[in-house]
């Protein structure tokens, strides 16, 4: 116990730098997180960003010995609920659902940086999010955004940058579900010219009582490309949602795609990029009936695209326990590591973040051993070059009582 | 019954035949196995040891021994080398709702919750298992030899839980595990005040939970004395006083009062679980577990003292205002509590986490040992074969690699507490159940027979 209370305030007296203009890490193994193999190294941060990579001799404020430790990009977590739901069953501390919007509806004012899930999820080596409205029984939900796990009060982040739906929501027939989602889109492609007032009088916008900010959700997925995730695990949606997304020219990401093997070879040309959870093998549904611990594995050497889901709430880092499990069944690691980073933010679009290369913000993890093995931890988290304190609650509440057991 | 009636005049007779001869008994009986050689492994016993490149002999369904360079003596011994591979027991799973919440997950199959009523001690898990569930055939792909179906949380008193072995069987006599005492479901907290609350009814807050299980108890331990007065009356009283009236609810209570049916119950919150052991000591009876128990870590010691397991969640939280105290540390405290007497149990509650124990129990041992804790592999394994088989009440036939012991073991490709290991074999009474080098080994249960392709199975 002795010891480690020597590292804890080594630990400590590192942090209190923590505005400190540069960071030099030495002798790490990183990964850059664009798919290609670690290499030993040395990563120089100055004002934010990362500065140089390689083999370095500079004198920085700060510098941490990575020898045998590993460095990767801070994960990005593309599907999570992160500032937006605080506890799930009770309704007073979620923002995720909307009262009268649909597809225009916007999660982004309501995220709370001082959520406990933010130092929770970033102390286990996420550094940031794409958080999500829950779905709802219209195959497009609403708008989320992207948020970096900084816990400032100036949010840091990409307002209403994906659009969120699913098909299989509603109680009718998945066929209407698919004309709806083409009708809308089809709306959509007439508010091409701002004419928003005109569109909402169509008998579509009328019956769905559809808003102006649904309309002008609805003009930039279907004309601008915005990012587009929809989840459903039935091999049938998937392809005639490929046919929809060449049809209107779409930005058009799946999630779940459970019975995806069954269109394996269109899915492969599509060229879509895919959001999976890896461990998620139980046929929960009659959609989902071909689930299995190898889809990462017959995916990755399909050629598909592939990022992680974490089924479970609250725990969105856990997505690096589906990406072992994925790998332990065939899944290439360095394709898993860049699953959780330049993937995501190529995919989405994010600017700077993602890779360890030069110019990018610096959002770094240096971790204790493989950080696809769940046991291993982050030893360091690095956002946009601030040394991030690693105390949680969970960690308040561990020394309290941890401490009494271990004194009796 | 009318006909036995008249055979057996005598009252009291009537009633052992009730009370004695249990229906829905276990029918499994163990095919017979070969004598099987585990050579050059690397082991975790679940007693807490380890060894390297050590042997374990298999004969009649049973562990014979475990040690270096052993020898058979049948000779039609199957040899496994296993160098540089792991074994550990067979993996038990204290808390699942396999067949009782089946996949698919549809409302045909949603058996896990009588929540008509608070307390529904008359009605066994059992009766709702689905033999054909998938999800069995995956849990044993995961090193799963032993679960424990319990009812849900809904009620305060949810029913009898049942422990089953994870073989294929059309009826659920013919999966029970032999001679495994049944459990009682009892919740505590958020999950009974919220179902019955929102109808108006009691319990809708939880001094209304306190009250709903003292009731109940109050009516067992009457029920109890009855039937023991009753008992404990000559023959020739017995036949001039009716025996009291059977009550299913009742017997199941009963039981627990007398120390046959084992209470495994949900509680989440500290002040909550420290009630529920005044509770059972008001009424004298014992609670086996605290299940979920996300606050254990704060009353360890209580626990620990009264001998109580935790079977526990490596990091789920948040879901509900009652998880919301969640520490990774909280099985390794449970397990270090008064000077490592603590009983710590890796349950999953989830049919994904039930194939990833072994991960689990790497998360929750690491934590522990990242606080300061110094707690072996070896030691960890125990959370998730010899505890949880404690718990069940079947510590003395499985749970670990023991002589005499049933052999249920698991070989993975790798150490298992390391996510990229595999179960890669898995036995049964020394039946090897499952066999990754062989796919036609997979269970295929009849749900999974031709659904996509009609000429093979769901999984392959």
């Amino acid at each position: 116990m002795k010891n480690f209370k020597l590292l804890l305030s080594f630990i400590f007296m590192v942090s209190i730098n923590v505005n400190a203009s540069d960071t030099l890490i030495k002798n790490g193994t990183i990964h850059i997180g664009d798919g290609s193999e670690a290499f030993v190294g040395d990563i120089y941060i100055k004002n934010g960003v990362i500065n140089s990579i390689g083999n370095l001799d500079i004198d920085a404020s700060i510098t941490i010995d990575a020898e045998g430790k590993i460095i990767t990009p801070g994960f990005i977590a593309p599907m999570t609920a992160v500032g937006i739901i605080e506890i799930g069953s009770l309704d007073v501390t979620r923002d995720d659902a909307a009262d009268y919007l649909n597809m225009g509806f916007s999660i982004f004012r309501a995220f709370n940086p001082n959520s406990t899930l933010i130092p929770w999820n970033r102390s286990n080596g996420l550094t940031s999010v794409i958080t999500l409205p829950q779905q709802t029984s219209m195959p497009l939900a609403g708008m989320g955004s992207f948020f970096v796990l900084d816990g400032k009060m100036d949010v840091t982040g990409m307002k209403d940058m994906v659009m969120l739906g699913k098909m299989g929501a509603s109680s009718g027939s998945r066929s209407e579900d698919l004309d709806l989602l083409e009708n809308l889109i089809s709306l959509g492609k007439l508010a091409r010219n701002k004419n928003y007032e005109k569109v909402l009088e169509s008998p579509l916008a009328e019956f769905f009582e559809l808003h102006l900010q649904d309309i002008e959700a609805l003009d930039k997925v279907a004309n601008k490309k915005l990012p587009l995730i929809i989840e459903t695990n039935r091999a049938t949606d998937i392809k005639h949602l490929i046919d929809i997304k060449n049809k209107y020219n779409l930005n058009l990401i799946l999630a779940g795609i459970e019975d995806a093997p069954l269109v394996l070879n269109e899915l492969a040309q599509s060229g879509i990029p895919v959001i999976i959870n890896p461990m998620d093998n139980i046929p929960n549904s009659f959609d989902e009936l071909s689930s299995s611990l190898e889809l990462a594995s017959i995916l990755n050497q399909a050629g598909v695209t592939i990022m992680f889901d974490s089924a479970r709430s609250h725990n969105y880092h856990l997505m690096r326990q589906g990406a072992g499990n994925a790998v332990a069944y065939g899944m290439k690691y360095e394709d898993a590591i860049s699953g959780m980073s330049k993937i995501v933010a190529d995919v989405f679009g994010i600017k700077n973040r993602g890779s360890l290369v030069k110019g990018n913000f610096a959002d770094v993890v240096i971790w204790e051993s493989d950080p696809l093995e769940p046991a291993s931890m982050p030893l360091y988290v690095i956002i946009e070059g601030e040394q991030i304190d690693l105390i949680t609650r969970s960690s308040r509440l561990k020394d309290r009582y941890i401490n009494k057991l271990i004194k009796n | 019954m009318k006909i036995i009636n008249k055979l057996f005049t005598l009252p009291a007779l009537l009633l052992c035949i009730c009370i004695n001869a249990e229906p829905f008994d276990s029918t499994y009986i163990a095919e017979p196995s070969a004598t099987s050689l585990l050579k050059n492994a690397n082991i975790y016993d679940g007693e807490g040891n380890e060894f390297f490149g050590y042997d374990v002999l298999i004969v009649n369904g049973k562990i014979e021994a475990i040690g270096l360079n052993l020898l058979s003596k049948a000779n039609n011994t199957v040899e496994y080398d296993l160098s540089g591979m792991w074994v550990t027991p067979g993996i038990i799973d204290l808390h699942s709702h396999m067949g009782v919440y089946s996949a698919p997950g549809v409302k045909t199959s949603s058996d896990g919750n009588e929540s008509t009523s608070p307390v529904t001690a008359d009605v066994w898990a059992e009766h709702s298992v689905w033999t054909q569930d998938p999800q069995f055939s995956l849990a044993l792909q995961g090193g799963v030899t032993t679960f424990h179906v319990l009812p849900g949380s809904a009620n305060l008193i949810g029913g009898r839980g049942t422990t089953f072995k994870n073989v294929q069987s059309n009826t659920i006599q013919g999966m029970k595990f032999p001679d495994a005492p049944h459990s009682l479901k009892m919740a505590c907290g958020e999950n009974p005040k919220r179902v019955y609350g929102s109808r108006r009814q009691a319990p809708s807050t939880r001094m209304g939970n306190i009250a709903g299980y003292r009731k109940a108890w109050i009516k067992a331990s009457k029920y109890r004395e009855n039937m023991n007065t009753y008992e404990s009356k000559s023959a020739e009283a017995k036949e001039i006083v009716s025996p009291p009236t059977r009550d299913l609810e009742m017997d199941t209570l009963a039981g627990v009062l007398n120390g046959e049916i084992l209470v495994q119950n949900h509680c989440y919150r500290a002040e909550e679980m420290a009630m529920m052991i005044d509770i059972a000591e008001e009424f004298g009876y014992k609670i086996t577990a605290f299940h979920h128990a996300v606050e254990a870590y704060k009353i360890a010691d209580l626990l620990a003292d009264n001998g109580i397991c935790g079977a526990l969640w490596a990091d789920w939280w948040g879901f509900k205002h009652e998880a919301y105290d969640m520490v990774q540390e909280n099985i390794a405290i449970i397990d270090q509590a008064r000077n490592g007497t603590g009983c710590a149990v890796v349950h999953s509650d989830d049919a994904i986490g039930i194939q990833h124990l072994n991960q689990e129990a790497a998360k929750a041992l690491a934590a522990g040992n990242r606080a300061g804790f110094n707690i072996s592999k070896a030691r960890a394994m125990k959370w998730i074969t010899s505890n949880p088989a404690k718990a069940a009440g079947i510590e003395k036939t499985t749970g670990s690699l023991v002589k005499g012991k049933n052999a249920d073991v698991v070989i993975w490709n790798k150490n298992p507490f390391s996510v990229y290991a595999i179960a890669q074999k898995v036995f049964i009474d020394g039946n090897l159940m499952f066999d990754r080098d062989d796919s036609s080994s997979k269970p295929v249960s009849d749900f999974d027979l031709g659904i996509i392709k009609p000429n093979s199975s769901r999984t392959q």
